[in-house]
Formats: C-alpha cells, sequence, structure tokens
C-alpha cells in the first residue's frame, strides 16, 4: 500500500480519464473537470443522522403512498379509484408485462429497495459492525446504489399525475386523494435524501479498515 | 438539479502535468499507469487486475463498450419506429374504438385545448428518445469514424442525454394510469397497445447503450487545433 502514498492526491476524471490533482474544497463547492466539465468530486458532508431520520420518514409514508389511491374519476355516475401498484398490475393483466413490469419497477420497488438500502447502509456505519458478513453486505449495497437511483422515478410518476387529470379531464371529473398527497411527500423526502447522501463518502468508510 | 449546489461555485482544479514537455499536454490515467475501478472509481495501478477497495475486475478500457453501445442504439432506433408507426392505446368511447398513436394522441391533446400538457407529452414521448438516438448516434460515430467534433461539447450533450432519458418513462406511467382507471366496457375502455411495449424497450435500451459507454475512449483521440478548450 506504501506504493499508493505519492498517488493519492491524484484523481482520474470518469468520463476523460484526465489526470487532475486534487485539493481541500470550501464547503459546498464542487471541483469539476477542466477539460470535459463532468463533476469529479465535492467537499464530503453527508450527515449519518440526518440520512437516518430521511429514510425512517420515506419508509413510513411509503405505505399510504402505495395503499391509498392515487387518482379517482367519476363518470356517469361509476366511480373508479386506482393505486400505484394496481395501476401496473392493470397493464400486465392486459398482456403488456413489459409495460406493468418497467411501471412497477420505477415506481415501487426501485424507491422501496433505495430506502431499504440506504438505511442498512447508515445502521451498520453508525453501529460501527465490522464483522465481515456486514463489511460485504455494506460493500455489495454501495456498488448497486448507482443502479438503484438511476431506477427510482418518483418525479416523474410525480408529473404524470397532473399529465393523467388533464387527460382524463376531457370526459370525466377527476379528483385527488391522501394517496397522491403521501406519493408527492415520498417523493420530496426521497429527493433530500439523495441530495444528503454521497456514494463516494460512503465508500470512504470502506477505505479505514 | 439542486438548487444549493448549483449556486455553489464550480472551481477550477489543477491539471496534472508533465514536467519535460509543454504545459499544454494533458496527462490522462492510461499514461500513468492509474486506472479508476468501474465500479466504485477508486484509484488503483493498471497492473493491479482487481480494484483494491471493493475487488471488482479492472481494465484500462473497455474497448468492446462502442460495439456494444452501437448495438443497443440500432436496435432502440427500429423499435423506436415501430413505436411511432403502431397505436400505443386502444381507446373505446360508447362503442366507437379508436387506436390513438403517440403522435395522434398529442395531436388530440392540441385540439382540445390542452397546449403545456401537449408541450410536455411531446417533450416526454418525441422529443427526447429521438434527441437521445441522433445524440448517442454522433457520440459513437464521432469515436468510431473519428469526427472532427469538439470533444467538450460531445461530452456536455452526452451528459444530458443521461438525465433527460428517464423522462420518456411519463408516458407509460400515464398509460398505466388510464388503463386502470377508465374500464367501464362498451361506455368508456382504455387499453394498451403494441406500441407501448415497443416504447419501454426503446427507453431500457437507449439508457443501457448510455450506460454501458466508456466514454473516455472518446478523449484518447489525438487532440485537433480546433479543440483546445
Amino acid at each position: 500500500m506504501h506504493e499508493f502514498d505519492d498517488h493519492d492526491s491524484i484523481i482520474l476524471c470518469r468520463s476523460c480519464d484526465l489526470a487532475v490533482r486534487k485539493r481541500a474544497l470550501p464547503s459546498s463547492a464542487r471541483a469539476i473537470c477542466p477539460r470535459c466539465d463532468t463533476a469529479l468530486y465535492d467537499s464530503p458532508y453527508c450527515s449519518i443522522n440526518g440520512m437516518l431520520a430521511l429514510c425512517l420518514a420515506a419508509l413510513i409514508i411509503f405505505i399510504p403512498a402505495n395503499l391509498l389511491p392515487v387518482l379517482e374519476i367519476h363518470f356517469l355516475g361509476s366511480i373508479r379509484t386506482t393505486t400505484v401498484v394496481e395501476a401496473a398490475v392493470a397493464v400486465w393483466a392486459q398482456g403488456y408485462w413489459v409495460v406493468g413490469l418497467a411501471v412497477l419497477v420505477a415506481a415501487v420497488i426501485a424507491p422501496a429497495v433505495l430506502i431499504l438500502s440506504i438505511l442498512a447502509q447508515v445502521m451498520i456505519v453508525k453501529l460501527k459492525l465490522n464483522r465481515t458478513f456486514w463489511q460485504r453486505v455494506y460493500t455489495t449495497l454501495l456498488k448497486n446504489q448507482g443502479l438503484i437511483a438511476q431506477m427510482t422515478m418518483l418525479e416523474i410518476y410525480v408529473i404524470s399525475f397532473l399529465v393523467s387529470a388533464f387527460q382524463l379531464s376531457d370526459f370525466s371529473d377527476v379528483y385527488f386523494g391522501m394517496g397522491t398527497f403521501s406519493f408527492t411527500m415520498l417523493f420530496v423526502i426521497i429527493l433530500f435524501l439523495q441530495r444528503e447522501y454521497n456514494l463516494e463518502h460512503m465508500w470512504s468508510y470502506v477505505d479505514e479498515h | 438539479m439542486s438548487t444549493e449546489h448549483s449556486a455553489a461555485a464550480d472551481l477550477p482544479v489543477d491539471v496534472v502535468t508533465s514536467s519535460h514537455s509543454s504545459a499544454q499536454a494533458h496527462l490522462q490515467g492510461n499514461q500513468l499507469g492509474l486506472c479508476l475501478c468501474p465500479v466504485c472509481k477508486k484509484l488503483n495501478r493498471t497492473t493491479n487486475s482487481h480494484c483494491r477497495r471493493c475487488y471488482s475486475s479492472l481494465s484500462t478500457r473497455n474497448y468492446a463498450s462502442v460495439q456494444q453501445s452501437w448495438a443497443l442504439l440500432v436496435t432502440a432506433t427500429i423499435l423506436l419506429v415501430l413505436a411511432n408507426v403502431y397505436p400505443i392505446t386502444l381507446l373505446t368511447n360508447r362503442g366507437v374504438v379508436t387506436n390513438d398513436t403517440i403522435f395522434s394522441g398529442i395531436s388530440h391533446l392540441v385540439q382540445t385545448g390542452m397546449i403545456p400538457i401537449a408541450i410536455i407529452v411531446f417533450t416526454a414521448s418525441i422529443l427526447v428518445p429521438w434527441l437521445k438516438i441522433v445524440g448517442l448516434a454522433t457520440y459513437l460515430a464521432a469515436i468510431s469514424f473519428d469526427l472532427p467534433i469538439s470533444k467538450r461539447k460531445l461530452m456536455v450533450g452526452f451528459h444530458i442525454i443521461e438525465w433527460i432519458g428517464r423522462w420518456s418513462m411519463l408516458d407509460l406511467f400515464v398509460i398505466s394510469l388510464t388503463v386502470a382507471l377508465v374500464n367501464m366496457g362498451q361506455l368508456l375502455d382504455a387499453k394498451p397497445a403494441p406500441a407501448a411495449t415497443a416504447f419501454a424497450l426503446v427507453i431500457l435500451l437507449t439508457q443501457l447503450a448510455a450506460k454501458v459507454l466508456d466514454t473516455r475512449l472518446l478523449w484518447d483521440r489525438l487532440e485537433k487545433t480546433h479543440d483546445t478548450n
């Protein structure tokens, strides 16, 4: 490991492989690659307790967001409601399982996995679980973090409430419910959680061992 | 994306330059015998076979990624044509069945006067997928055929494509909500149609095409005279 000491001040741009000398940044500043403008690193600020609080809040609001109806229409006396899961299952039941699966993953499964994954990471760091098993779990979670974050598309789903409501209002009365509110709150909490979360910082806990 | 971070100043950073040659020569990781772990982005020596932090296998460049990306992109283009030609929803209104393609759905929105919604749907369902395919094709062509396009501009475009690509999912979410709500038999009924699957696959394949591509390959080309910045 000694051979690396002289190289630890150098970082490489992940997009263009340019070698850049790393230096300390003032808080809330971000270093960008001088050649291709890709974000290189920011000053590590990542509050473990803050993330724990946001994870718990997200877990609680996740339940009504997925159990309560998010949209309701009244059409000639008949009332129809749907939850996010029911909407995905409805498309699946028509034989379009690719579409149903895509909706289910992006709006329900990926957000749930994201919350649980960050919660597990936070607990492992906070309780200093140094056993090999926990360290292996931690590394596996970090390796998949980027993929799960990319598959979480709550912000797009929130916009789709509005688009659907406008489209359906053409021929029926449309109502939002507590489910819509809960789902939007889930989106807001996860937005703040992802802003607080810093993957590079979480990896640095592995370096310390 | 986040207000606080975008408000913060983007600092320029010192570039490592070789001491004996001119100050213009930018050193890359592969010239220093260093590479980033593809999974956890830890700095490693190229002589190591596995990352010293997460034990993933290392490689300086992934040359096969250009071919993989081209293959995914060609498939996505074919599917995108199908997604635009075939109907995406099937609407039954008082016994009258109408097939809506992506485009006819938007023109219907324009006719009923919902211009802002029409713009959102147009952007998410037509503009973004086509921009993504044209943009990725330009990027890949610049690597494969050594086209004289500013690498810096290509990289900015690539980051935009990576970020905006997800928004195509909007149409699928709207379809799933509509199908679940509008099910009143002959009176009023909405069902998905074949283009929905094609469209879902377009999103998956184009996101994969951007994800597998090793962007560092673009920067290995010789610096062109017009490309100093």
